[in-house]
């Protein structure tokens, strides 16, 4: 019981993270219709940004999360104009070569991370590391508790811009119609080039967390993107509040897996779970919408 | 008229297909301009690219004189322009009220936006019961209503309808008709593209007839003498 009540709190903590990587993935594809395949890059070049902030400068992780932020979002803001140019482009399929745009963004950054860093993992040190709290038989390691938290509180940042800002009914318009939302007044291209933005933020971030949690390495990001494409389909592709759900999921069957089977199943057994959810509801758990 | 909407020899169309070839048109303030013609005959694409939907590959649009040709479709609404796409253009996962926020999203003014959509709404008692159902799940007719009282909210010049009627019942059609003679009696400049001229001849100021992309007659509806004069201009002739 002990065990299960254990696992159950590493699953809802991870699950918390695992939402903050996603959000703003789903997010990217709810406006822009873009599949960013480079999800996991940002996730790996966060926690490398992390990792150089703190070996060089000295800055705690827990901190040097807002500067990671900020300078992602900066950079997807700056990348932000050509993701629209390829998805908006008259020539054939552009969502197919967006797809394949993002691709190459993604190889171009672990290309990079290898080239410059080398293939050694990373740990992320924290003044948090090694510290725990412990409630009965539950025993938190304060830096996962920590990193739920700062997750959550990004989460809840994006969903309070969303639904309670000027921009973020822009951004809910846009999603469902783009003439439309031009129509109304909307500079259709700044707005998304910020959507792009606060998505490389978010994921950054969310690589912060999960550098400094595990390590990070330039190979590290394929398994975010598995991760966050597991999260956004089980949620509905689009849909923001199925992340919640969806990302909790993912971290409790994650943590099971690894306490109950094996760590080693747990890639096969979550994308086995994501083949049997779809075969039963194929538009996800709450189907679409922003 | 100093403050009409012109179009002047606009060449528009989509890709590399020319669509609209030499159109020109003009639209006084505070009337009621009426485009008809065929399908594919240009006359949605011509308030497209009036819109700044379509770029235009030649000629000029003006409002009041200044030049607005080119211009990015966002930027029309606080230039005084607000066009509603065909069926609507409602968000469907919006409330009545959220749709009629984004309606005067361009404002930036919160307050003034409230006191203008609490006036306009007024005027329309079933979407007054219907504020907090999103658009989605509203019939056409009301979809419609949601629309045209959207356009208001920013108090423009001209409103540009693309055929407001496709889709709708006989009776709808009517009454949304007879909100367009509403915009009029606000101030309110329009110009209608319809296919139904049966129904929108009779509230039309002026009237445009296009077919196969150019201007086959300009007037007003007392030129068109009858029903036989009117087929024969939309079958090519003058």
């Amino acid at each position: 019981m002990d065990l299960f009540l254990q696992t159950l709190v590493n699953g809802i903590l991870i699950g918390g993270i695992l939402i903050c990587l996603t959000i703003g993935f789903q997010l990217t594809f709810g406006v822009l219709h873009v599949i960013d395949f480079a999800v996991g890059g940002w996730t790996m070049l966060g926690g490398y940004t992390a990792y150089w902030l703190v070996t060089l400068a000295g800055i705690d992780p827990f901190i040097s999360i807002f500067l990671v932020f900020a300078l992602f979002l900066l950079i997807g803001r700056g990348l932000g104009p050509l993701i629209y140019h390829v998805r908006t482009s008259r020539y054939a399929r552009p969502d197919l070569m967006a797809l394949a745009f993002t691709f190459g963004i993604f190889l171009f950054m672990r290309g990079g991370a290898l080239w410059l860093w080398s293939y050694n993992s990373r740990s992320v040190d924290s003044v948090l590391s090694g510290q725990f709290l412990s409630l009965g038989p539950v025993t938190i390691p304060l830096m996962r508790l920590s990193a739920f938290l700062l997750a959550m509180l990004f989460s809840l940042g994006l969903f309070i811009l969303l639904y309670r800002s000027r921009f973020g009914m822009a951004v809910r318009a846009l999603a469902q119609n783009h003439d439309h939302a031009g129509l109304m007044g909307v500079d259709v291209k700044r707005v998304s080039a910020w959507v792009y933005g606060i998505y490389t933020a978010l994921t950054a971030s969310a690589g912060v967390l999960i550098a400094t949690i595990y390590s990070v390495n330039p190979s590290v990001g394929i398994r975010y993107t598995l991760f966050a494409f597991f999260v956004a389909v089980l949620a509905g592709l689009g849909s923001v509040g199925g992340v919640l759900v969806a990302g909790l999921a993912l971290g409790l069957l994650e943590a099971y897996v690894a306490t109950y089977i094996g760590a080693r199943y747990s890639l096969l057994i979550v994308f086995g779970t994501l083949y049997l959810v779809l075969l039963v509801a194929p538009k996800g758990v709450l189907g679409r919408g922003i | 008229m100093s403050n009409e909407l012109r179009v002047d020899n606009l060449v528009t169309g989509y890709g590399k297909q020319e669509i609209v070839h030499d159109i020109t048109v003009s639209a006084p303030p505070g009337q009621i301009t009426c485009i008809f013609g065929p399908n594919g005959s240009g006359k949605s694409t011509v308030i497209k690219a009036i819109a700044g939907l379509l770029p235009a590959w030649s000629g000029r649009i003006t409002l009041g004189g200044t030049e607005i040709t080119g211009l990015p479709v966002h930027t029309m609404v606080s230039k005084g322009i607000v066009m509603m796409p065909q069926g609507g253009g409602v968000f469907p996962r919006f409330t009545v009220m959220e749709n009629l926020r984004m309606g005067g999203y361009a404002l930036n003014n919160k307050q003034l936006i409230e006191e203008r959509i609490e006036s306009l709404i007024a005027d329309y008692p079933n979407l007054q019961r219907r504020r907090n159902t999103p658009a989605g799940s509203l019939s056409g007719g009301e979809q419609m209503m949601v629309a045209i009282a959207r356009a208001l909210v920013t108090d423009p010049a001209f409103v540009m309808l693309d055929e407001p009627s496709a889709g709708l019942s006989p009776a709808l059609v009517h009454e949304t008709m007879e909100r367009v003679v509403g915009l009029k009696e606000r101030g309110v400049g329009v110009i209608m593209v319809e296919q139904n001229i049966r129904e929108a001849l009779p509230v039309a100021d002026s009237v445009y007839i296009f077919a196969g992309g150019k201007r086959k007659f300009a007037g007003t509806q007392e030129d068109i003498r009858d029903d036989n004069h009117l087929m024969s201009i939309y079958m090519g002739g003058t």
